[in-house]
């Protein structure tokens, strides 16, 4: 419904084609890098003669097997693992703390409310990096004593850190979607004689279900592609760092990391196809790139 | 009353201002306080508490001043930040006009398209740069071009210095920007009431005729907006650098902005810096609190910030 009744149906075919051919190098680099982790040699440069299909490097994948010759082995499952247990977490924690302040930065009037939304927005356009070095300087200072629990702590904390950095934009979201409930509904709870907690989670929570999906799937994404958190603070691999680690390793055998890359694109691809009008709308709310 | 609404704040908010407080606030006041010290390989034992005063900051605008190499990133920075803000919020606002005029199935499919570099996760999707970019014969643009006859040897795009590497550098992170302008742009103009398009139809405008007259001038607002934020974004950006740089793809030095510079700086290859690291980034923020507050002041972000409702106090 936008101006359809009146277009000429002739134009739109010239702005269609426009625009595809200039999402060629897009289409082409994303379907060569797939089609790749499904043949034997790398196929970027176009010629078919390269691409001899097979499932090995899959199998190989799952395998952990990194190279054809030499039995470098690598537990590429434990290393997705990882990677969701990042992911996970901080699309948990970023959920849990947006649910809690959006409730009342849209709800309840209190002093410093208005400033404390501008130093969201402020925080949300912070440089990462001028963070990062302060960031590892906490780390270190609070780093275990016993040697058993960094490993633990290691994970612990990139998902606290990852997730702060979610933190100013999914509170903002979530408030905006608390706006667009009617208040009348919480209203009549509260005279009734039910607390702000009670009300938000018996009343306000299941309404709100489809913002909390939207945040926690954003959430998910956030943790789930992080490179720069990761690789500092992690100790065990996630797959960013597995690819970022094996392209330059001599041994590597590149359809099997095509491969990798085409699992860890996976989440990405499921959401699209599932979830895209709700990732349209929701990333209107404000977003850094 | 009272007492029960402390309480009920307190439950809603401090988680937030904890989590803003131990990574937010504490992190800058450590970050301030090492650019005064003479902190290096992150021997914290011996380095955390000796103070150098002003000197990271000497170093650092010596830099600026005599260091070729650290011209050269200042240079990366602004030509990288400059270009590729005008492919953000030019091809955001091309998509959205393009898609605007299209059928809603098509549209929202190229819409998803084009999110997909921003949604990938940033080692695949530098990953698909690698190969498109390579400097050998297996590299796609390569191949392309040697198959049309344009070039009869491959060229290492990224080591031709400044402008292969700038220019894969622009690209690769202008996709990734594209898409939020494009759907900034989108929504302001699902807003505009449909009789204007509709009547300027009638009166046999052109696509292009309505989308300047009409659609340009009435996101003057967004069009700012992707402006101001997309600026303070890209100079702070530095995650999809950080691969194509590591992986040489493209030149070092000409591959590096300030933001990735302060990254290497502290925890890169080699010997690391933090204490210039920490000036660098000091002054990276100080460039970002004010680009925050002007963007806050000239949108007047504060009107929409609206009052509470259901507060029955």
């Amino acid at each position: 419904m936008r101006d359809v009744e009146t277009r000429p149906k002739k134009g739109e075919w010239i702005i269609v084609f426009t625009i595809l051919f200039a999402s060629l190098p897009l289409i082409l680099g994303f379907a060569l890098l797939v089609i790749s982790s499904f043949s034997k040699d790398m196929v970027t440069n176009l010629s078919l003669s390269s691409f001899r299909p097979t499932i090995e490097n899959w199998i190989n994948v799952f395998q952990g097997k990194l190279a054809i010759t030499g039995g470098i082995r690598q537990n590429i499952l434990k290393i997705t693992l990882n990677t969701l247990v990042v992911a996970l977490g901080v699309s948990g924690i970023v959920t849990l703390i947006s649910t809690l302040a959006g409730y009342s930065l849209s709800r309840m009037k209190f002093r410093g409310r208005k400033l404390m939304m501008l130093l969201l927005l402020m925080l949300h356009a912070f440089p990462g990096v001028a963070l990062i070095v302060g960031v590892y300087l906490l780390y270190r200072l609070t780093f275990p004593q016993e040697p058993s629990f960094v490993r633990l702590y290691s994970f612990f904390y990139v998902i606290l850190a990852r997730a702060a950095l979610e933190i100013p934009m999914s509170v903002w979201l979530m408030k905006g979607f608390f706006d667009t409930i009617p208040w009348e509904l919480e209203w009549s709870g509260i005279i009734d004689g039910a607390s702000r907690i009670k009300v938000w989670r018996q009343i306000m929570l299941p309404l709100i279900k489809p913002g909390i999906l939207a945040v926690a799937l954003f959430g998910f994404l956030a943790g789930w592609q992080d490179l720069i958190y990761v690789r500092t603070f992690l100790i065990d691999q996630t797959l960013a760092t597995f690819i970022e680690a094996n392209i330059e390793a001599e041994y590597s055998h590149m359809p099997l990391i095509a491969a990798a890359g085409t699992l860890y694109l996976l989440p990405t691809i499921i959401f699209f196809l599932t979830a895209q009008q709700l990732l349209l709308q929701s990333y209107s709310g404000g977003i850094k790139g | 009353m009272k007492g029960e609404k402390l309480r009920n704040l307190s439950f809603f908010l401090s988680p937030m201002i904890i989590m803003v407080g131990l990574f937010y606030l504490i992190p800058l006041v450590f970050t301030v306080y090492i650019s005064f010290t003479k902190m290096r390989n992150w021997n914290i034992e011996r380095y955390l508490t000796e103070i150098v005063g002003f000197y990271n900051y000497q170093r650092l605008f010596h830099m600026f001043q005599h260091d070729p190499l650290m011209r050269t990133v200042l240079l990366t920075t602004i030509i990288f930040v400059g270009i590729t803000l005008i492919i953000n919020v030019f091809g955001g606002l091309l998509l959205a006009l393009g898609t605007f005029f299209i059928n809603e199935s098509s549209a929202s499919a190229i819409r998803l398209l084009w999110l997909l570099p921003r949604m990938s996760p940033i080692a695949v999707y530098s990953l698909v740069w690698y190969y498109f970019f390579h400097g050998s014969n297996i590299g796609t643009l390569n191949s392309i071009l040697m198959k049309l006859g344009v070039l009869s040897q491959p060229v290492p795009w990224g080591q031709i210095v400044p402008w292969g590497a700038w220019g894969i550098i622009i690209f690769v992170n202008g996709l990734v920007g594209v898409s939020f302008g494009m759907i900034v742009f989108t929504s302001a103009l699902n807003q505009i009431p449909k009789e204007l398009v509709i009547a300027a139809r009638v009166d046999g405008a052109s696509a292009w005729q309505i989308s300047r007259k009409i659609l340009v001038p009435m996101m003057k607002w967004h069009l700012l907006y992707v402006l101001t934020w997309q600026f303070l974004s890209l100079l702070t950006t530095y995650p999809h650098l950080f691969l194509l740089v590591q992986w040489d793809l493209v030149s070092r030095d000409y591959g590096t902005t300030l933001a990735l510079y302060v990254y290497n700086t502290a925890f890169g290859r080699g010997e690391q810096d933090q204490g210039l690291a920490a000036a660098a980034a000091v002054l990276l923020s100080i460039i970002g609190i004010i680009g925050g507050l002007v963007t806050l002041k000239v949108l007047q972000f504060e009107k929409m910030i609206h009052e509470p409702r259901g507060d029955i106090e």
